[in-house]
């Protein structure tokens, strides 16, 4: 049986190169997963293992910092030649604008030289003294400071001070500094900027650990350097666990979608192989033979695939971690191809493919030696009834699903209970549509081809005719490309909802043009008042509104906002109870500490103010979309109350009229004087809000972009072997008069319609469940669909479906008339 | 495009279709295979042919050649006053379209169109507007009124045949090539069609070649080419199934 497989196999050579596409980009997809979170793993491990090399033993905090004693007493012990703390917090570096640069303010580190540096020094050298700092390469590049400019770092108390840039320093592999950028100091200095008056690591160079262990031990946690190492790095590959996560569930829905694609394919094929089956079962194969024939066939195509999608995932792991390399703060040292990625990549890719053609081998087993004898049917045409089981079954689900995403979407209280109810009643809706889908291709195809047919003339009409006539093979070749549209559009609505509630809450309760925030996060991070009053002043503002907070008890705020703003132009909305209920004595909370405190309207609770505690009644609840929480009290009891002055956040809104620049020139202005003054205006935060949402949209976009290519094959694949099928039918429309130009766009057309009932389905399907999804979600949430999106979806797919037919047509244009016709 | 294919202009040739010295050689060098070896054969207008022969004579790839579905190696066809050895693809396609009508010994029709649009599809592939009238007797003449919207896997093998027929006559064009268009039919049915192809030159002055291999068929045309190697060896005028018989088995077929 192995010889007929062989043979079969050489004889639909390209129909099953085509076919090993699908497998091959999946594999792809997985393998390349693997490779770029195994070279990032590698890459970690080394430079960790490198940079911790230098210390004998580490001592670490079990949690908040170590006191400067510790440091006496190890470096007193014998064979300790030398003892380095590291010093951490904040110390904003000022950018030549003179304002903190960055979102949020950068480290302040300590550097230590001699033998226990464990940063790269990429030029200049490590600082020392009170006069002397290094940056990270990243911040000094995007800010432009070179060695030897003067610096100005802000302290922990907002004074300025400046320093002599000494250096550039690569401070390896740190999330946060990564992402806020880091002033260097030498150990002095960097306590007195940071303020900080605990260490974050002891690094001895010498001694032993169990000396250590035996100093410290039971206060703190010792390491040796190794041990350091291979922590650092288990961490960081905590986070390559999440990307590998994350990224082997986009390959799983490219998997499923290249199942789709094989199943359909085998089913195709051995529909037009009838008669061979019929004459191999004529001679005398038996059933299980035939079966472990197509089993093998399809073996053969998975491994093939399977290792043509190991060399392709090398490539775009490769590729991957060049992008990686660039971008992040990622240090890249060359590809690793792991046996686990092998071993993988090649048995997901053969037992999808083998799972994919059981149907199919099942059916072929099924096949009568007489049919050898019978004259053949067009394969797979007629018009698809659904079966009682079929019709049954996806009844169910699509009633499942329906019912699970109103309960979801409608009844459930909002939030992530209801969100995953909403998921699985679009999973389980789905499998319905999948089921019922071969039913529905008549009705879709009629709208699908409504213009081709009306206006592309003959081959128009026969094209939307053609696509119509083999219902459950245009099922399967239009669903595959249905499930990667559809999660498309599904995270587009999502998206462009939570776009759309974000702005609608901000425009609603906090209609504000600008926002002033201090450059710090430590406590006390606030902004000095003269900065309000001098807002105040300017005649281009109408409305500056305070926004003040204290901290009573253990870590609870208490806010005062400027009382004339409060429902003039802040108006926030309640949940319980209304605004002019806040009087002197009582104070309003948020939903959310109200639900996870157990407050309720009327309550009495208790503010450790800085006279003493004081009781004050609950008197009404606000909503989401404030951008504070907690206890909210009347500014005058505020005042009572603590001792607070200065406000946390200003907010400021331009007077009617005012151009946006001529406002925001007014706002720095003013806030000129105040370094750590950080504006933003309104549209900006809409604007990064809006930024944020769209880059992940796009990388979702790029991860689903394989899905939907494989399902191009997969319309390239059934079109391929339709053609096939109709060779004399095509001939005989030649001879009739159809040019090869007519026929090829006949053949267009026909991917086109298939190509835009697929992705029509997951667009209705993708806005049908983001409504569900972004009901779910929470009670104020705005639904947005963003039409121009969904439309460029459709367009792109119809688009996409007619390049994938090019190949077939041109070949189905090349078939001499006289051969198609004469030969059967 | 020289002239309309509804009607003839009357300074045209007499001949239909006409075939000068045409040769056709399939491969090269030993593996050569001269299907036709200097075919001269001319075709009357108005007039119902039958070509004869045994297997492997040449009288499918004669009527290939004949109706620009296939090109010669050397000589020249020519389909009324046009040289169409001369044509590229696309003016040939066009000048079927407009000129020519086929018949096939099986699968004529589209399985996805019904048998109306099956009949009209080479007037709408020219774009040309059905004459309702000539539509309307053609169909009631092939005696295919009742079974206008069915599609072909509705029909029997008659009446799909007898679909395909109207097809061929329906766009009026100079010549209906037929290719055993009874082959595969019982003999009552082929009898209709055969009767209808004549009725279509008798009555309609429609153009009709035919290849077939059965002398009961070929007796329906006006005159019978013999076909042998590649070459015309002989041609009976007004033809019986008895001197049909003879002449084959004279020629050894």
């Amino acid at each position: 049986m192995l010889k007929t497989t062989l043979a079969g196999l050489r004889a639909h050579r390209l129909r099953l190169l085509l076919t090993a596409m699908a497998i091959t980009l999946g594999v792809g997809f997985i393998s390349g997963t693997f490779v770029l979170t195994d070279s990032m793993d590698r890459g970690v491990g080394k430079t960790f293992a490198r940079s911790a090399g230098k210390v004998t033993v580490a001592i670490l905090p079990e949690d908040g910092g170590i006191p400067a004693s510790v440091l006496d007493e190890v470096r007193a012990l014998p064979g300790v030649v030398e003892a380095q703390p590291k010093v951490e917090g904040e110390a904003a570096l000022l950018g030549k604008d003179g304002k903190a640069v960055g979102e949020m303010p950068t480290l302040g580190v300590s550097v230590p030289s001699g033998r226990l540096l464990r940063y790269d020094v990429d030029e200049g050298r490590v600082p020392s003294g009170a006069a002397e700092a290094v940056l990270d390469a990243k911040v000094a590049e995007r800010e432009g400071f070179e060695v030897g400019d003067t610096i100005t770092v802000l302290d922990r108390r907002a004074r300025p001070h400046r320093f002599t840039l000494v250096g550039i320093v690569d401070f390896g592999i740190d999330q946060e500094i990564g992402y806020r950028g880091a002033v260097g100091f030498d150990v002095p200095t960097a306590t007195l900027m940071t303020g900080e008056r605990t260490y974050r690591e002891i690094d001895l160079a010498g001694g032993d650990k169990a000396a250590v262990a035996a100093a410290v031990g039971d206060r703190y946690e010792v390491r040796t350097g190794q041990e350091l190492a291979a922590k650092l790095a288990r961490e960081a590959g905590a986070d390559t666990k999440v990307i590998r996560a994350g990224l082997l569930l986009f390959a799983l829905v490219a998997m499923l979608v290249s199942a789709l694609v094989i199943y359909n394919t085998f089913a195709i094929l051995i529909a037009q192989r009838m008669r061979e089956m019929a004459l191999l079962r004529c001679v005398g194969a038996t059933r299980r033979q035939v079966f472990a024939g197509v089993l093998a066939d399809s073996a053969a195509v998975g491994l093939a695939g399977s290792l043509l999608g190991l060399a392709a995932g090398l490539g775009l792991g490769a590729a991957a971690l060049a992008v990686v390399g660039r971008f992040a703060d990622m240090p890249v040292e060359g590809l690793t191809l792991t046996g686990r990625a092998v071993a993988i990549g090649l048995g997901v890719g053969i037992a999808v493919t083998l799972a994919s053609a059981v149907l199919p081998a099942r059916s072929a087993t099924r096949i009568a030696p007489v049919a050898a004898l019978r004259t053949e049917l067009e394969p797979g045409t007629g018009r698809f009834r659904l079966g009682r089981l079929r019709t049954l079954f996806a009844s169910v689900l699509v009633l499942t699903g329906l019912g699970f995403g109103v309960l979801g979407s409608v009844v459930m209280e909002k939030g992530q209970a209801a969100m995953y109810l909403v998921a699985v009643s679009g999973g389980v809706f789905f499998l319905g549509v999948m089921a019922a889908m071969p039913a529905l291709i008549r009705p879709f195809g009629r709208v699908a081809g409504a213009v081709p047919a009306r206006f592309g003339g003959v081959p128009g009409r026969l094209a939307v005719a053609n696509a119509q006539r083999a219902p459950r093979r245009t099922a399967t070749t239009t669903i595959a490309l249905t499930v990667g549209v559809g999660l498309m559009s599904l995270f587009a609505v999502v998206a462009a909802s939570g776009k759309a509630t974000a702005a609608a809450k901000v425009d609603e309760q906090f209609p504000v043009d600008f926002q002033i925030r201090a450059q710090l996060t430590d406590e006390p991070a606030r902004l000095p008042r003269a900065l309000a009053a001098s807002l105040r002043a300017r005649p281009e503002l109408a409305a500056v509104i305070e926004v003040r907070d204290a901290r009573h008890g253990s870590g609870r705020t208490v806010t005062a906002v400027t009382m004339s703003a409060l429902g003039t132009i802040i108006k926030p909305a309640m949940a319980e109870g209304s605004l002019s209920d806040l009087r002197p004595g009582t104070a309003m909370v948020d939903q959310g500490t109200a639900k996870d405190e157990g407050l309720r309207l009327g309550d009495t609770v208790e503010i450790a103010t800085a006279r003493g505690t004081v009781p004050v009644r609950l008197a009404a609840v606000y909503g989401e979309g404030m951008p504070f929480t907690g206890l909210m009290v009347p500014e005058t009891d505020f005042d009572r109350y603590f001792t607070v002055r200065d406000p946390s956040t200003i907010f400021v809104k331009a007077r009617e009229g005012i151009p946006g620049a001529t406002a925001r020139k007014a706002v720095e202005t003013a806030a000129d004087p105040y370094p750590i003054a950080r504006i933003s205006s309104a549209i900006e935060l809409k604007e990064s809000l809006g930024n944020a949402i769209d880059m992940i949209l796009m990388i979702f976009a790029g991860l689903l972009g394989l899905a939907i290519v494989i399902a191009l094959f997969g319309i390239a694949n059934t079109l391929t072997l339709s053609v096939v099928e109709r060779t004399r039918e095509s001939a005989l429309l030649r001879a009739l008069g159809l040019t090869r130009r007519q026929l090829r766009r006949m053949l267009s057309i026909e991917a086109m319609v298939m190509a835009v009932i697929g992705a029509g389905t997951g667009v209705v399907l993708g806005i049908g469940f983001g409504w569900a999804a972004t009901n779910a979600m929470a009670n104020d949430s705005v639904f947005a669909v963003p039409y121009l999106q969904v439309i460029t979806y459709v367009a792109l797919a119809a688009a996409a479906g007619t390049l994938a037919a090019v190949l077939p047509a041109r070949r189905a244009a090349k078939t001499s008339i006289v051969e198609s016709l004469t030969h059967d | 495009m020289t002239s309309t294919p509804a009607s003839p202009p009357a300074a045209a040739t007499a001949h239909a279709v006409a075939a000068a010295d045409v040769s056709k050689v399939y491969g090269t060098g030993d593996a050569a295979v001269h299907a036709l070896r200097g075919v001269d054969a001319a075709f009357d207008r108005g007039a119902f042919t039958a070509i004869m022969g045994p297997s492997g004579s040449g009288k499918s790839t004669l009527m290939h050649c004949l109706a620009g579905l296939d090109t010669v190696t050397t000589g020249r066809i020519m389909l009324g006053d046009a040289d169409i050895t001369r044509l590229g693809d696309r003016r040939l396609t066009l000048l079927r379209r407009d000129r020519v009508g086929f018949v096939f010994q099986a699968f004529n029709l589209l399985p996805t169109l019904t048998a109306e649009q099956n009949i009209l599809l080479p007037m709408e592939l020219a774009g040309r507007r059905p004459d309702r009238a000539w539509f309307d007797h053609v169909v009631d003449v092939v005696g295919l009124r009742e079974r206008l919207h069915h599609r072909p896997s509705e029909l029997s093998g008659g009446q799909q045949q007898r679909v395909a027929c109207a097809r061929a006559i329906v766009a009026r064009p100079d010549v209906v090539f037929a290719d055993e268009p009874t082959g595969n039919l019982d003999s009552r049915s082929g009898a209709e069609v055969l009767a209808f192809l004549r009725a279509s030159v008798r009555e309609m002055g429609r153009t009709v070649v035919m290849v077939t291999h059965d002398p009961v068929a070929a007796s329906y045309a006006d005159r019978v080419v013999f076909l042998r190697d590649g070459a015309i060896v002989s041609e009976i005028v007004r033809p019986t199934p008895d001197t049909v018989l003879d002449r084959l088995k004279s020629l050894g077929a």
